[in-house]
């Protein structure tokens, strides 16, 4: 037992460090599908028909959006994008690339994410707000985000899980992070241990991520 | 003063167009409490809804204090909705706000400061009787208690007039009550205007000073709550009424009476001092009838007695109809059962 701790302590630095851009990551991306995906999920279901601001070809495009950017299969996406990577951060290697198609596959799943929780604030309530004259961007701000806040919280917990297990695979084309720590130690040199120890710090991270989402929505949640 | 002309709903559906409401008219007064009773799918919701313009007319006018609803503008209409309160049979309160903020909810739209907003709010809850719940949640309160914090919340921004959309249905009797009797009081100290739809006639019976029954989007009969409770006359607001005041027999007693008496089976309805009058012993004395009270109920309605008796009149025929005669000349309301 003693020798396997030694055996690993040895690799302290490269598993802290790999954790380190795991963590980076996912909160640069998470970043940006909470900057850009709840914003498009707001969109998307103001605008769907009998809701506040109702347009057909406007809802089309967003629902449509939505839809494609989550039938993408992550591994392929990350490496049809490569090019418009290279554009924005101007190498397709590293944790600062992997941003990129990370957040392009987080931004669409929010977005979906962002409408479902919408979608179930009691109608009644919204209409309850509109009789005392609210506007359409009170509306969201006032009622449909704050309503609905613990289940965009606990979608956001979900697209971060998401995104942990996404990151393990940007490792796969250079992305760094644990998956990358996993794929050149573990299966190009069978180290089994690293492996298995890449595991069970992702295991960690996950239930930490959970947890910790849980407890914020729950601290919204006065239903 | 409310002055609703010519309104018209049409909903377009794949069978062909529905009719929800045909050309309707009304006025209601400043300072009334006006209701609209009917059954479910008459219409009435509709109506309610389109007094805010929560539902778009098809055609017609609202016009409230001479400002017709139907020609504003958004920007206006939303301006206008500040002074029209609302109240939801499942109340509709934000979830993630307590009873405080609920209720400030209105004024943070109308966009009143923060400081005058907590006053104002502070106040209508105390008005509401939950003074000391106003931290609380939506989810930690009684749903009579959920009513009380909406009706708070409609009366945030002062306004003349306040719709009540079936705000008593979901609650239980004893809840019902408590509503009924702040709204009534909230009208008196604030000269509101209120307009009420239920299924419920003692809604009606309770509070309102006019009443409206409609059935398939049309008005089949108003008048003041009195006068309808008097003298109903379409058979469905005779049905609303008798849920409210039961005057119908067992079947088997009414048989029982038919087989084995001769005379007539009547019901007498009667108002205000003639409550206090003797007239079935008259009746007895002078007609040679005998007069069985089958069923006896004295109401008040809008604080005048209204009372009603089904008397069983045995005797000749021909002093059986003089002796209705004799009620009927003394401005009396009677109407013979045949078909019990």
């Amino acid at each position: 037992m003693f020798d396997l701790v030694s055996r690993l302590s040895q690799y302290n630095n490269l598993m802290w460090s790999g954790s380190l851009e795991t963590l980076y990551m996912v909160a640069m991306s998470l970043f940006f599908a909470i900057v850009l995906g709840i914003p498009l999920g707001v969109l998307t279901t103001i605008t769907r028909s009998g809701h506040i601001l109702p347009n057909k070809y406007l809802n089309f495009i967003l629902d449509g959006i939505i839809n494609i950017g989550r039938s993408i299969p992550f591994i392929i996406l990350m490496v049809a994008v490569i090019p418009f990577t290279r554009m924005v951060v101007g190498t397709s290697i590293g944790t600062n690339a992997a941003v990129v198609p990370l957040s392009l596959a987080a931004i669409p799943f929010m977005g979906r994410v962002t409408d479902n929780a919408i979608l179930e604030v009691d109608n009644g309530v919204i209409e309850s707000a509109q009789s005392m004259g609210a506007s359409p961007s009170q509306l969201v701000f006032k009622v449909l985000l704050p309503e609905s806040l613990p289940a965009i919280i606990l979608g956001l917990t979900l697209t971060a899980i998401s995104l942990v297990s996404y990151s393990a695979m940007a490792g796969a084309i250079g992305g760094g992070g644990l998956g990358d720590i996993a794929i050149r130690y573990g299966y190009q040199r069978f180290q089994l241990l690293i492996m298995l120890e890449t595991i069970v710090i992702l295991v960690v991270m996950v239930q930490v991520i959970q947890r910790i989402g849980n407890l914020i929505a729950d601290s919204f949640d006065h239903r | 003063m409310i002055r609703i002309e010519s309104l018209t709903k049409v909903y377009k559906a794949a069978q062909g167009d529905i009719e929800a409401i045909k050309n309707l008219n009304l006025e209601v007064d400043d300072g009334e409490i006006f209701g609209i009773i009917g059954p479910s799918g008459a219409g009435k919701s509709t109506l309610i809804r389109m007094l805010n313009l929560l539902e778009k007319p098809t055609s017609g006018s609202i016009n409230i204090n001479d400002i017709n609803l139907t020609e504003l503008s958004s920007v206006n209409l939303r301006e206008a909705r500040q002074k029209i309160g609302m109240i939801f049979q499942h109340f509709n309160l934000l979830s993630s706000r307590t009873v405080l903020r609920n209720v400030a909810f209105p004024l943070e739209i109308a966009g009143v400061s923060k400081k005058k907003r907590l006053k104002k709010a502070k106040e209508l809850i105390d008005l509401v009787g939950l003074g000391d719940r106003e931290n609380a949640y939506p989810a930690q309160l009684s749903g009579g208690q959920k009513q009380r914090v909406g009706i708070a919340r409609a009366l945030a921004n002062d306004p003349d007039l306040l719709l009540s959309d079936e705000a008593t249905s979901s609650l239980d009797p004893e809840s019902t009550k408590s509503i009924l009797e702040l709204l009534a009081r909230i009208r008196e100290e604030m000269n509101l205007t209120i307009i009420l739809i239920t299924h419920e006639m003692g809604v009606i019976k309770d509070i309102c000073d006019r009443v409206a029954v409609i059935e398939e989007g049309e008005i089949i009969e108003k008048g003041s709550v009195f006068d309808i409770f008097a003298e109903p006359k379409t058979p469905l607001t005779k049905k609303f009424i008798s849920a409210v005041i039961d005057f119908n027999l067992p079947p088997g007693i009414v048989k029982h009476l038919k087989e084995e008496r001769p005379g007539e089976m009547v019901r007498v309805s009667f108002v205000g001092e003639k409550t206090h009058q003797p007239y079935i012993s008259y009746l007895v004395k002078h007609y040679s009838v005998d007069a069985n009270i089958l069923y006896g109920n004295i109401d008040e309605i809008q604080g005048v007695p209204f009372g009603t008796l089904i008397l069983d009149l045995e005797g000749d025929l021909e002093n059986v109809e003089n002796s209705i005669a004799y009620l009927k000349s003394e401005g009396l309301n009677v109407e013979v059962l045949d078909n019990v």
